[in-house]
């Protein structure tokens, strides 16, 4: 039974009510290895609500299909009399795919008619590829818990080896956001300036055998808080450091090429030769938002933490006022990545002020 | 029992969700978690709240916590309607007490609020849309001189285009629009609705009324015969006009295309009026073969409709995205018909029913083509 709800403060509640389902965070991840299938027992709404969404992120960053989504299609029937059948079902149809792995998702449906999903994966003939994740729909979490529990079941198929130098692996990409890849790109950017290498993205766009290089990795790079739990506990396995988060913002910039060279125990002139030229750089990508200096301005709500810090450090260096009576500015949905993640933010501002 | 791969039909939750959304002025509340909630959010763009529950009020009973969110919208003034998620119906609780009840006319008390039992598990969305319009008891008033409209719901793509272009073909006839399932208000639909309906989108119908036809337009000279009958005081000589000079200038451009290109050869996945609806154009106007129809009532397994489609290897596909991505090796003309359409940015209106719906569904289908045949 969880602690009393009356005792928690509003915030908590409500932050805990919007998260969303496990399923959601759990698939984001799963559905991301090319040669994997995931099997999700619950009615097939479910799975429809997931491979949609997924399915208009693929399409807008040009990616290939994914792999398929088996969902066990719970009707009344297996309401009433169980579904560990279906289950069973499924898992034979996703056995005669021969993925390389086969990770089963539990939904709010089984958790509450008590199906043991567990002991039918064990009991089945491709029991050695299945991964069983006990997600639980909503019952289980949110989203990100979700995530973390995929990230940390699949990260056990990872050996622990011998680092390979100026190597990082980055753990628990958003896939589910619309600038997954720019935000990539950004992280990439960065680290060729201290000529580190990316040797697995766990997991986005991969086969299941990659997830074996998880232990080459010098250190590893977690995409954020929100899959900290499982970044972490992927870190203290394999013993290696890791940078926390992408870079917030501009100056989120240089704190992270410093942590990334020192994990990957750059020399330390290296480092300050990077965060030079990252400075330069930074110079130059904001000149076309000069004509932004002198505008007053009044920021919105901040609908993700630390946007208002990311915000403000850009108007401090572009010389713009906040004013209660100043033009009102819409601060984006998610924390800008890097300097392109800033720029985009940038651009919508320019447009705004300019009227 | 079954097994389905990449399923491509929403949940009776999201079809009881878009019915109910339809009418504005009744507050729509999805009882269930966040995960469920944010689906039916996104895909219809139309107001709705939830009680975002929790693991812990499963356990203790979510009553108290669906009572505190329909009380403060009843503060509003607003009626509610409560789509009921898997979680809470297994459990079996008695939602009723959640609501504040109201004395009938008869003198008998009932619950204030529109209770729909539409969990995931009992179908997908046509099944949750029927069980919301079963909910909301829609009486017909003899009285009211006019037709309703029918198939008008948030899943279609066209649902506003074709709205538009019903109220326009009825006001050519000079017969009043009366109710818009599913978009109207709900006082307008509390107040009762027409004997009879025409329908827009037969995929989707509430079935309310004697049905007078489909505005479809291979079926539209039929439904103007029956409404003649039923309205005598109606004007159809400009419907009839428009709608032979409709049928000319299709013919003009399906014979301009028919003299550099063969017909095509189409598959159309979608809710079975628009299959029957593009099938029986795409032969009229092209002289096609029948069809590969894929109707999403029937089919909804994705790999299974990728393999039947590969197989077939139509020239043209009016489908959804989904499909689209089926046949990208392929060289073929798409047109989309059904949710989602990610191939282009859509704002406006767009129609598939009536006159206006007719020409653009060809003139849509013919410039797909052809930029496939150019290689563009």
């Amino acid at each position: 039974m969880p602690e009393n709800i009356s005792e928690r403060i509003p915030e908590q509640l409500s932050e805990k009510r919007l998260g969303g389902c496990t399923l959601g965070g759990a698939i984001a991840v799963t559905s991301f290895i090319s040669d994997a299938v995931t099997v999700v027992h619950a009615p097939k709404g479910c799975a429809h609500q997931v491979f949609s969404m997924l399915h208009a992120l693929v399409e807008e960053a040009s990616l290939p299909l994914l792999p398929p989504l088996l969902s066990s299609d719970m009707s009344d029937r297996e309401v009433i009399f169980g579904g560990e059948e279906a289950l069973s079902l499924a898992l034979d149809k996703a056995a005669a795919k021969n993925p390389a792995l086969i990770i089963t998702v539990s939904s709010c449906v089984t958790e509450t008619i008590g199906d043991d999903s567990e002991k039918v994966c064990r009991a089945h003939p491709a029991a050695d590829k299945i991964i069983t994740l006990p997600t639980a729909g909503f019952l289980g979490g949110r989203a990100e818990d979700g995530e973390n529990t995929a990230l940390l079941a699949l990260a056990t198929l990872a050996e622990k080896c011998v680092p390979l130098p100026k190597t990082a692996a980055i753990i628990g990409e958003k896939n589910l956001e619309t600038e997954v890849e720019e935000n990539y790109a950004e992280v990439e950017r960065l680290l060729s300036r201290l000529g580190i290498s990316v040797t697995l993205r766990f997991c986005r766009n991969i086969q299941a055998a990659e997830i074996g290089k998880l232990g080459e990795a010098s250190f590893f790079i977690i995409r954020d808080e929100r899959v900290f739990p499982a970044g972490a506990a992927v870190a203290k396995r394999f013993d290696r450091p890791y940078v926390a988060e992408f870079p917030r913002g501009l100056s989120g910039c240089v704190t992270f090429l410093r942590d990334a060279g020192h994990c990957a125990r750059i020399p330390e002139e290296g480092i300050e030769r990077a965060v030079r030229d990252e400075e330069a750089y930074q110079k130059q990508m904001l000149e076309p938002f000069e004509e932004m200096r002198g505008s007053s301005v009044y920021l919105g709500a901040q609908l993700m933490e630390g946007t208002f810090d990311a915000a403000r450090e850009a108007m401090e260096r572009l010389g713009i006022r906040e004013a209660p009576d100043g033009i009102p500015l819409k601060l984006p949905f998610y924390l800008p990545v890097g300097v392109s993640g800033m720029m985009k933010m940038l651009y919508l501002w320019r447009r705004r002020i300019r009227g | 029992m079954s097994c389905v791969e990449n399923p491509l039909s929403p949940c009776a939750m999201t079809g009881a969700c878009a019915v109910l959304s339809g009418f504005k002025g009744l507050a729509v509340v999805v009882h269930g978690s966040s995960g469920c909630y944010y689906y039916p959010k996104a895909l219809l763009k139309t107001p709705l709240y939830s009680t975002f529950l929790l693991e812990s009020e499963i356990v203790l009973g979510t009553v108290d916590r669906l009572k505190e969110v329909v009380s403060g919208l009843e503060k509003t003034g607003k009626p509610v309607a409560v789509v009921n998620t898997c979680v809470p119906a297994l459990t079996g609780e008695d939602l009723s007490k959640a609501f504040a009840a109201v004395t009938l006319p008869s003198g008998t008390e009932a619950s204030g609020a529109v209770f729909v039992d539409a969990p995931g598990y009992i179908g997908d969305a046509a099944a949750g849309a029927a069980a919301a319009y079963k909910a909301l008891d829609i009486r017909i008033n003899p009285e009211i001189r006019g037709v309703n409209i029918d198939g008008v719901l948030s899943l279609d793509l066209f649902a506003r285009g074709n709205l538009h272009e019903a109220e326009r073909l009825l006001s050519l006839m000079h017969i009043p629009a009366a109710v818009r399932f599913a978009s109207d208000t709900y006082a307008h639909l509390m107040s009762g609705v027409a004997p009879f309906t025409v329908s827009v989108n037969p995929s989707w119908d509430a079935g309310v009324g004697t049905y007078l036809g489909s505005f479809l337009f291979p079926e539209l000279k039929k439904t103007a015969e029956a409404l003649e009958k039923q309205f005598p005081g109606a004007v159809f000589d400009v419907f009839y006009e428009e709608l032979s000079r409709a049928d000319e200038q299709m013919f003009y451009y399906a014979d301009k295309y028919l003299r550099k290109y063969a017909p095509p050869r189409a598959a159309v996945t979608s809710g079975r009026g628009y299959c029957e609806f593009a099938d029986k154009m795409l032969r009229r106007y092209f002289g096609s073969d029948a069809a590969l129809q894929l109707p999403r009532e029937e089919i909804t397994d994705y790999t299974v409709i990728c393999e039947k489609l590969q197989e077939y290897k139509p020239d043209l596909l009016l489908g959804s995205s989904f499909e689209a991505a089926a046949v990208r090796e392929i060289p073929c003309a798409f047109v989309g018909m059904t949710h989602p359409d990610r191939s282009r940015i859509s704002m406006s209106a767009s129609a598939v029913s009536g006159i206006e719906g007719g020409i653009s569904f060809m003139e849509r289908c013919i410039n797909a083509l052809i930029d496939v045949k150019k290689g563009m």
